[in-house]
């Protein structure tokens, strides 16, 4: 693999943002995501396969998750020598605390930052799911000769969602004249995806820029300032995107794709999602089995009905049993003739007693990690 | 267990010709199996599994995917600091030229110095392709507790059928006394498994007799175990109980797969403290579209079901369209069922492709159908 002239870094959320529920137990980026993924597969992915080896993952609570699933970064196509990913802390414990943002993170590591050998530096959240080659967004940004570039996607539909996703206002040459908030206010908007090109020394100015003009500034608020200063401009992303904010994005940012065709269209063969395999052996379908519209992953057992569903590995679904409009996480088990709809079941699940589980398309019913009902 | 106390050897060469076309280009531990396996995945999880960390693998017939395949030995965790998965290929030599293995001690014995490198008690011979799970640590465990120079793996096969095997008759305690190779009247059931543990040293020394000896075969079941029972070394039958398939026909390989399917299978593939490890594939999870209908099927990730599938296995990124119709059938890796088509009671190879409304096979034939080449579509 050759390598480019730029590292990665993979940004947490900041504090805002609070998904109900799977939050509580991994950060979002550790969130399951169409049954054998992970959220931040996408953005490892999308760097590895833009020929960018070193990345450094910014996690700011409840690490084990990541730190399991990343793991020496071997599965993500990278080289173990030149190659490197890196799982960075930040040592601010109060995890909840408005000090502990992005640029607090950045700033305990600036100099393993300043470290890196590489010019430039793309920074993608953990937090949304795209497809992006990253080398076409360098080469746009060094072409350009602008000083920072943000990618961006076109939505008309901002007033049901997005909510509360940074937006930019670009001027017709795609320089970005400010960043401010989605209120759900106009249909169009230009989401901001949180993701970052820059030189590497533009990023730790910056940084210093934000700590040292106010310590709950993040790189969002510091680059919104400095709009008026510096050359920013707007690259414009084109397919899926999904921002998983809330348990209703998630829920639906994963219903959309059992769209087979947009789900084909961001897994595509010459662009794989890497994981981590956890070598579960193919899923058994019994006699009574009926499974429409469904993604499933492996090592289930199936029994009873699943409907535009997505089933992680080595769940059950007992004979009678049958799942609507749900995901289901990893190893839960759903026991005989038990009714689930727009519900997602967290890893561990075990649904014997309760005979229904019902939720709203607009409000799915979350059901804890390990919880048995 | 004790670094590099037991050193694993497993026998790949074979080419498996009754396999047909499924080993024109590959040789038998690397055919497929279980919807995402190749056959040697088995040897070298157990081996994983039961605590070996180094192995030997002895390719010669078209080598080139086993070899490539083996050699990523981090599929099955065998690339820790201490461990390692190691191709051994025939190979030229200073004294005597070039040289394919002549048999199975043959292998072993051309290979002699890499084993002393790892200087081993024990030695574990295997071959790559039989699908099992077994703990190699317990059968060394039986083999210290017998003081054995050599353990033999057996398993109770139908008396009627012994006369197919080679047969250990024992004393009853465990020890071999006599070593029928396909007897006409059989004294016992216990059919030998091709899975040997040796104590080195003595054969090692017995492996370089061997080697000069121009009468043997340089095999283990003709020549080195014959001459251990005749000099009276201890050689004992391990009894296995699990599930074992050497799957040496089109239709045998068919049943295996078929096997899989019973919910009551004996070889567990959901056993969490038993996996079976095998090459990691970036693909979406299986797709079940709207209108599919899948009854009794094992079904990997990668795959997508658009029509109907009953009885089969579906191997990594196989494709079922609209309308077609899968029964009591085995799809390889790859394999694209058109719309409208009907595949019964076959078993089709990696990548083929059968055309929109074709009819492949049939409810009532007597053998599995192999299909390896694309099939054109029909026209009903």
């Amino acid at each position: 693999m050759m390598s480019i002239k730029a590292f990665g870094i993979v940004s947490s959320p900041d504090n805002s943002v609070h998904v109900e529920g799977l939050q509580d137990y991994r950060p979002i980026g550790a969130f399951s995501f169409l049954g054998r993924f992970r959220v931040i597969d996408f953005p490892i992915s999308n760097m590895s396969n833009s020929d960018i080896n070193r990345i450094q993952v910014y996690v700011q609570s409840r690490p084990r998750s990541i730190a399991e699933h990343v793991g020496s970064g071997r599965h993500y196509n990278i080289n173990s020598k030149r190659g490197k990913i890196q799982l960075l802390f930040s040592e601010n414990s109060s995890s909840r605390s408005i000090y502990n943002n992005d640029i607090s993170a950045y700033l305990e590591n600036i100099d393993i930052i300043q470290r890196m050998h590489q010019e430039y530096v793309i920074i993608a959240p953990s937090y949304m799911v795209y497809k992006q080659d990253y080398r076409q967004l360098l080469e746009t940004h060094v072409a350009s000769g602008a000083d920072i570039t943000l990618l961006y996607h076109k939505v008309d539909n901002a007033r049901e969602y997005f909510k509360n996703c940074h937006t930019l206002s670009l001027n017709r040459q795609k320089g970005v004249q400010s960043i401010g908030k989605n209120m759900g206010t106009a249909k169009d908007k230009n989401i901001f995806m949180e993701t970052y090109c820059m030189k590497r020394d533009t990023f730790v100015q910056l940084v210093k820029a934000a700590s040292w003009e106010s310590s709950i500034y993040t790189l969002s608020d510091i680059v919104n300032i400095k709009c008026k200063d510096l050359d920013v401009r707007g690259y414009q992303h084109r397919g899926y995107f999904a921002t998983l904010t809330s348990l209703n994005d998630y829920f639906n940012a994963s219903l959309e794709l059992l769209n087979y065709d947009i789900a084909s269209d961001l897994f595509r063969a010459e662009w794989p999602i890497y994981t981590r395999t956890t070598d579960s052996c193919p899923t058994e379908y019994f006699e009574s089995s009926k499974v429409t519209n469904s993604f499933v992953s492996n090592g289930c057992l199936i029994e009873g009905t699943v409907e535009n569903s997505i089933i992680g590995r080595g769940v059950v679904i007992k004979k009678g049993a049958v799942i609507r409009n749900s995901i289901v996480l990893a190893y839960a088990t759903v026991e005989e003739d038990i009714r689930i709809e727009n519900a997602i079941l967290d890893k561990w699940a075990h649904i014997i007693h309760a005979k229904e589980i019902i939720g709203e398309p607009d409000a799915p019913q979350y059901i804890k990690r390990q919880d048995t009902l | 267990m004790a670094q590099n106390e037991m050193l694993a050897m497993i026998l790949a060469g074979g080419r498996g010709s009754r396999l047909k076309d499924l080993t024109t280009k590959v040789a038998k531990p690397a055919v497929f199996y279980g919807g995402k396996y190749r056959i040697i995945d088995f040897p070298l999880s157990n081996c994983a599994n039961s605590g070996i960390d180094i192995v030997g693998v002895l390719t010669q017939y078209e080598s080139v995917l086993l070899n490539s395949y083996v050699a990523q030995d981090g599929r099955w965790g065998l690339d820790s600091k201490d461990s390692g998965v190691y191709v051994l290929t025939p190979r030229e030599k200073a004294d005597e030229g070039l040289d394919v293995y002549r048999g199975t001690a043959d292998a072993i014995s051309q290979n002699i110095d890499f084993i002393d490198t790892y200087d081993p008690e024990y030695l574990l011979i295997l071959s790559g392709d039989h699908i099992y799970k077994m703990n190699y640590a317990k059968m060394l465990e039986y083999h210290k507790a017998m003081n054995a120079d050599a353990t033999i793996a057996v398993r109770g096969v139908p008396m009627k059928e012994a006369s197919r095997f080679g047969i250990m008759n024992t004393d009853g305690k465990g020890r071999i006394v006599e070593f029928e190779e396909k007897p006409a009247k059989p004294k016992s059931n216990l059919a030998s498994m091709g899975i040997y543990i040796f104590t080195w040293k003595p054969l090692r020394k017995m492996l370089v007799e061997d080697m000069k000896n121009p009468n043997s075969n340089h095999d283990f079941g003709k020549d080195i175990i014959p001459k251990m029972l005749n000099d009276k070394k201890g050689l004992f039958a391990y009894e296995f109980k699990g599930y074992w398939k050497d799957v040496g026909t089109i239709d045998s390989l068919w049943e295996a797969n078929m096997d899989l399917l019973d919910p009551k299978n004996p070889l567990s593939l959901n056993d969490s403290s038993w996996l079976i490890y095998t090459e990691d594939v970036s693909t979406l999870p299986q797709y079940i579209g709207n209108d599919a209908k899948i009854k009794c099927a094992y079904i990997t990730q990668g795959v997508r079901v658009e029509g109907s599938v009953t009885n089969s296995v579906l191997f990594t990124g196989a494709v079922v369209e609209k309308g077609a119709k899968v029964i009591d059938s085995v799809l390889m890796p790859g394999v694209v069922v058109e719309e409208g088509a009907t595949v019964t009671r076959a078993l089709v190879a990696e990548n083929v492709r059968i055309g929109a409304k074709a009819r492949i096979g049939s409810k009532n034939s007597e053998n599995i159908e192999l299909v390896a080449k694309n099939v054109k579509g029909g026209t009903k």
